[in-house]
């Protein structure tokens, strides 16, 4: 079964990557899987104590975010499911894709057009993706 | 059994604490004699702030002599006592040396060599010494700006930037003056005199009790329920939400408050479709402004506090209504600036999406919740009763902590992970580092020109501490800003009619300095984590995004706080 990964937050151009992995999945038939990779360890950087449960709430609200994403697609018509998953990004979507057995991964293009991000989605993640799991990666 | 027994010991050493705290030390009356009869010179330095100069160094020639008959030091309040071996024939003269300040020097006149001929003492009375500019106080005055700017521009973690700091003072003392004799800043003894220990016994007794508290999901609880009383109407659940924000950070610590918080805030805003910045800015506000109602509500009010000897109870009096005025500010500011939004919102939520909600903000133990709000409950009126009692914060804190260990949360490993002891290192470095420029003269000197600004006249007093303060607060971290802020206070207290037993420029500071952390995104770590958590829910909360809101609302606040404070104690009075 064909399956798209895509990986999404909340925001407005978050809902423009998850509005293009509808109509893909739409287009190429099959499932589409949402993952949310959270990661509080930027609050280490700051003085003030790393909460106990923090982890726990940023996942959850990873999965808050993912359940609209999930009302969305389906509201198109689309099957859908969601994955949340905790660290370093990379690792955590190299893993998912291949626990879903998806055939492509679609990442959002940067909110404000940074070009060194986009620059590094392009030609840094999506090759290193493709060359560990044989997965297309493609950023809209 | 190797637990209990380190649950048991962790006990007994906050009990002790706590009595150590709580039993009055020994009567520091200084230099009783043993009823012989001696002549004593006695007098009292001050610096030209009038503040007491400890360990200088008082030789006292008699007769024409070149080498001293007698050394003394002047104690932590500035008085000094020479014993004189024996009465003066001829003439008495008088050295004082001190590193930071010119050498003081006196010939007594004929009349004060007759009364030590007798065998009588002579009081010299208060003498003012001058600053000595040595390198000591360049070094010290550099490397604290320094340690300001790598906090504010998040180079280092502020305990490392502090220790740092203190490290090169202390380099520079040890090693750097064995070759020029000026770098001297101070010792560490004297270092040590200068950590205010019920400060932070008061902070890590606290960090037990509340930590217990924050770990039961209270707070995402209650920020679900402001969604449910508001039942979706945005101008009330701004209005909710800043109402529990205020009262959790006027108990509680306002960073974790806000972390907690923050996650489910977004999770309201995103399903009524409302940016999240319309209801986390007003919760960053409200948790900034809302500490300083109470002693413990913020790290600046317990420095103060333990400083001036200000109360739970005079931060509650004299705070609370002027927090409620600068809060009813802020939150029309917010709703008119958000009011096209707030009229666009979703008329409801999908069941789903609602159910998700109620999972994420349920309380995760409700029987150590119950316990730990007894407890929590019982500390907030002990800390109300505590003046009565003659009993300093410190060892509620301390007694309560106790508590929670015996009776709530019985893991000592996990309750001392639960401290923080980042901060209390954080805060002994910052403590012995504004020792170092209090020292060298630097806040002496800053006092000075305060002092000269502001005169006697009170309402300048109070308009130039708490909006300057709050200006500074802007973008310096507001914690070292006020530790180096008490002294000149004291001193511009000193010089204006009523404000020494008022503490009103005290609570300028108390209200400057948190209101002003709302100035800037870069003012306060609760800001600036709560930007984080929305960046990484795909919602960044930038800083003109921000300033846009909290300039004006700063201003506003920092107005208002002013006025209430100048009509509580001189309208008002008391």
């Amino acid at each position: 079964m064909n399956v798209i990964l895509c990986a999404t937050r909340g925001g407005e151009a978050s809902i423009k990557t998850q509005e293009r992995a509808i109509e893909m999945t739409k287009e190429r038939g099959g499932r589409l899987v949402f993952i949310f990779v959270s990661d509080a360890r930027f609050l280490d950087k700051y003085s003030a104590p790393r909460v106990p449960g923090m982890d726990e709430e940023m996942k959850n609200m990873g999965e808050f975010l993912l359940l609209m994403a999930k009302e969305r697609a389906e509201k198109a018509g689309v099957e859908s499911d969601y994955v949340v998953r905790e660290g370093d990004f990379k690792t955590a979507l190299v893993e998912a894709a291949k626990e879903v057995g998806a055939s492509l991964i679609v990442l959002g293009r940067p909110a404000d057009d940074n070009l060194t991000t986009l620059e590094y989605l392009e030609q840094q993640l999506s090759p290193a993706i493709k060359a560990e799991t044989g997965i297309e990666t493609i950023v809209v | 059994m190797r637990q209990s027994v380190l649950r048991y010991a962790f006990a007994l050493l906050c009990l002790l604490c706590a009595v150590g705290l709580l039993v009055p030390g020994p009567d520091s009356a200084h230099g009783q004699g043993d009823g012989q009869e001696q002549s004593t010179l006695l007098g009292f330095l001050l610096t030209e702030q009038g503040q007491a100069i400890a360990e200088a160094e008082i030789e006292v020639f008699l007769d024409g002599e070149e080498e001293p008959v007698v050394t003394a030091e002047s104690h932590e309040d500035g008085l000094w006592e020479a014993a004189l071996p024996r009465p003066p024939e001829q003439s008495v003269e008088i050295e004082v040396i001190h590193p930071h300040y010119n050498t003081w020097t006196y010939e007594l006149e004929p009349e004060e060599v007759a009364v030590l001929s007798q065998g009588e003492s002579v009081n010299l009375g208060e003498v003012n010494l001058d600053y000595s500019y040595t390198l000591g106080f360049w070094v010290a005055s550099l490397t604290f700006l320094a340690v300001l700017l790598l906090i504010a521009f998040e180079k280092m973690p502020n305990a490392t930037a502090a220790l740092f700091g203190v490290a090169v003072v202390f380099a520079v003392t040890f090693f750097g003056s064995k070759l020029l004799s000026d770098l001297y800043v101070f010792n560490f003894e004297r270092a040590l005199t200068y950590i205010n220990w019920e400060v932070i016994f008061l902070v890590m007794g606290m960090m037990i009790v509340v930590s217990v508290i924050e770990g039961t999901g209270l707070f995402q609880w209650l920020a679900f329920m402001a969604y449910r009383w508001s039942r979706g109407q945005p101008v009330i659940l701004v209005v909710v939400l800043v109402i529990i924000t205020t009262l959790a950070s006027a108990l509680l610590d306002n960073v974790t408050t806000m972390l907690l918080m923050v996650p489910i805030t977004l999770e309201i805003a995103i399903a009524l479709n409302l940016p999240p910045t319309s209801l986390l800015i007003p919760e960053i506000m409200a948790s900034n402004i809302g500490g300083i109602t109470t002693l413990i509500g913020t790290p600046t009010n317990i420095l103060i506090g333990a400083y001036a000897k200000i109360s739970f109870n005079d931060f509650l009096v004299n705070q609370t209504i002027g927090v409620l005025l600068a809060l009813i500010t802020m939150t029309l500011y917010v709703l008119w600036h958000f009011r096209a939004v707030f009229s666009q919102v979703e008329k409801g939520i999908s069941p789903t999406l609602y159910a998700k909600l109620e999972q994420n903000a349920k309380i995760k133990d409700i029987n150590v919740l119950r316990k730990s709000l007894l407890v929590f409950a019982l500390t907030i009126v002990v800390f109300a009763m505590g003046e009565g009692l003659e009993m300093v914060p410190a060892v509620t804190a301390l007694l309560a902590a106790t508590v929670m260990l015996v009776w709530v949360e019985t893991d000592v490993h996990k309750m001392l992970n639960l401290v923080d002891w980042t901060t209390l290192v954080f805060f002994m470095a910052l403590f012995m580092l504004v020792g170092a420029i209090q020292e060298v003269g630097l806040i002496g000197t800053i006092a000075g020109f305060m002092g000269d600004v502001v005169g006697n006249n009170l309402y300048a007093g109070v308009f130039v501490i708490t909006l300057g303060v709050g200006f500074l607060s802007f973008s310096i971290a507001n914690i070292p800003l006020a530790a180096s802020m008490l002294p000149v206070v004291e001193y511009l207290s000193g010089n204006i009619s009523g404000a020494v037993s008022s503490k009103i420029l005290y609570y300028g500071l108390s209200m400057g300095s948190a209101m002003g952390g709302n100035g800037f995104l870069i003012g306060g770590e609760t800001n600036l984590m709560t930007a984080g958590i929305a960046e990484r829910a795909g919602y960044p909360l930038s800083f003109g995004k921000f300033a846009r809101v909290s300039i004006p609302v700063t201003i506003l606040t920092l107005i208002v706080g002013s006025l209430w404070l100048l009509f509580r104690f001189e309208v008002l009075g008391g």
